[in-house]
């Protein structure tokens, strides 16, 4: 199938260019709406035919919008699923959708900052992600698109419930404001459950982005909203952005306190880690985002200063497995991925290059 | 003959599937078990299933000594078998069930099960009461087409109600089959 490699756009998201509020700490934000179609099953009570009829629907929809030409469909039943597997490290779907059964897809586009899900959990699932900490921004444009299509497609809406959906968390206004954090110092400190603790406490949630349970590679953690109804979306906003800043602060605390304390020794693990990445030939996924995360609180400390942090951003997608076999046309065993991944990270990482 | 479903009382009447003209399958039953397998058989809350599985399943019913819930409280009414229990016209789900799953089927059920959701609602979002305060979607154009639809699916459900009611069981299945149809159907192109 040569699908991924006609559509596919080779330029990475920009969520990834390392700019944008906080990035020291913040990679991205991302803001989502789960909508359902008025008259329909919601996807894990539909049929075959009932699924085909919504993502017709939803297309169609789409296509009266006019998005605009950057905008890229997919059905996903009909991908491969490598190709389903480098759109979930892109973050453009879910795993729950790549893993799903029957006719479902993605439309996405705005240098991947756009996404829409057609018959995950919910009919639709939209989102915008957009660099550093922005939620403001992320929901503005989500929205626009939101009401373009609440125009011509009929929403499941109750005045007492708001946006209907499959599952009781999501109802109300359906949003959910996701930022993805860097926090290597907190963890580092062992100071991370007091971060879960605190943003529960605040009926907020923060888990891993990479690995199972509380292992967190790469120290990646996605901290996000967790009530939906009864409240407006300003409210959400304002509650995401009250938050947030007191983890960043915190990190930024721990990072200056690491500094103090042994600038010696911060040093050398930041060195020793860049020294790994730019000589290793075998490197596996969890090495490398782990060498990864030391590099980019390097840079933010000032030890390193000839690598940025797109560069490091980018590293940690394009170093994931689906990335790698999409890049060699076929599939890798773990020996043969490791390898590719380290000579990749070398080029990436070389003197000089950045 | 017996009947088929409760073999004891003399078959008296014969439901046949037909498959282009023509019988693919016969059930000779009795009148008693003929009134609840006509519920089922016309019960639009439920999946469409085939003749064999309902009497199977009326059997079952009598099997387990279940007739007291089996009987009709007016014969030929559309009331589901347990009609206590709050169902989704739409898409057949019990509270029973969205309990043990915790998702909802289709829209439809928050209407359903809306006296059982504020508890759960609570919790989960920690506000009370319970209701939307966020954004309401603007006005849909051509909603009028939805509910020219919606107004149209209301008239051939009574149809059906009042064919099962004159026992006019071909204008029934017909009108049955209508139903599913425009359910089915994308409404964008309606
Ligand atoms: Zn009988
Ligand atoms: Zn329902």
């Amino acid at each position: 199938m040569s699908d991924i490699a006609d559509n596919f756009p080779h330029l990475l998201g920009e969520w990834l260019k390392g700019t944008g509020p906080e990035s020291d700490v913040v990679v991205s934000t991302r803001v989502r709406f789960a909508r359902n179609i008025q008259g329909f099953p919601f996807t894990g009570r539909g049929d075959a035919t009932q699924r085909e009829a919504v993502l017709t629907m939803v297309n169609s929809a789409l296509r009266r919008v006019h998005l605009d030409r950057s905008v890229v469909s997919l059905q996903l039943d009909k991908l491969e699923g490598i190709a389903r597997d480098v759109l979930v490290e892109r973050h453009l779907i879910s795993r729950e959708l790549a893993s799903g059964e029957g006719p479902r897809g993605v439309t996405y586009g705005r240098g991947e900052m756009l996404s829409i899900m057609v018959n995950e959990e919910d009919h639709l699932r939209l989102q915008w992600i957009k660099a550093g900490f922005d939620p403001e921004r992320a929901w503005k444009a989500l929205c626009k698109v939101d009401r373009a299509l609440e125009k011509v497609l009929p929403y499941a809406f109750s005045e007492r419930y708001g946006y209907l959906t499959a599952c009781p968390t999501n109802v109300g206004t359906g949003m959910r404001v996701s930022v993805m954090v860097h926090l290597p110092a907190l963890t580092l400190k062992e100071h991370i459950e007091k971060v879960y603790n605190a943003a529960k406490r605040m009926n907020h949630a923060v888990r891993g982005l990479y690995g199972e349970g509380t292992r967190a590679y790469g120290d990646m953690y996605q901290i996000s909203n967790q009530a939906t109804l009864g409240r407006t979306e300003e409210d959400i906003l304002e509650s995401v952005g009250r938050i947030v800043p007191k983890i960043l602060e915190y990190e930024r605390q721990t990072r200056a306190q690491l500094y103090t304390e042994d600038r010696g020794l911060l040093e050398d693990k930041v060195m020793r880690a860049l020294a790994l990445l730019r000589n290793a030939r075998r490197l596996n996924v969890q090495e490398m985002m782990s060498q990864l995360s030391m590099l980019r609180l390097g840079i933010d400390m000032g030890v390193v200063s000839d690598i940025t942090l797109r560069t490091v951003n980018e590293l940690f997608l394009l170093g994931q497995p689906s990335h790698l076999m999409r890049k060699e046309g076929r599939t890798l065993n773990a020996a043969e991925r490791d390898e590719l991944r380290a000579r990749m990270v070398r080029s990436m990482l070389a003197h000089g290059e950045n | 003959m017996d009947c088929q479903c409760c073999n004891r009382k003399k078959a008296t009447v014969r439901i046949c599937d037909l498959e282009d003209n023509s019988i693919a399958e016969q059930h000779n039953v009795c009148a008693d078990c003929f009134a609840l397998v006509k519920r089922y058989l016309f019960d639009m809350a439920r999946p469409l299933a085939a003749t064999a599985d309902i009497v199977r399943e009326v059997q079952s019913l009598l099997n387990a000594d279940q007739t007291a819930l089996a009987l009709p409280e007016n014969p030929g009414a559309l009331a589901p078998i347990a009609s206590n229990v709050p169902v989704c016209p739409e898409c057949g789900m019990t509270l029973a069930d969205f309990k043990a799953r915790g998702r909802f089927g289709c829209p439809r059920d928050y209407e359903v099960f809306a006296e059982h959701l504020d508890p759960l609602f609570e919790r989960i979002h920690d506000v009370q009461p319970p209701r939307h305060k966020g954004r309401t979607p603007d006005a849909l154009e051509g909603r009028d087409v939805i509910v020219a639809r919606t107004r149209q699916l209301a008239q051939l459900r009574e149809r059906l109600e009042a064919a099962v009611r004159e026992e006019n069981f071909e204008l029934a299945a017909r009108l049955r089959d209508e139903i599913n149809e425009l359910q089915g159907k994308d409404i964008t192109r309606a």
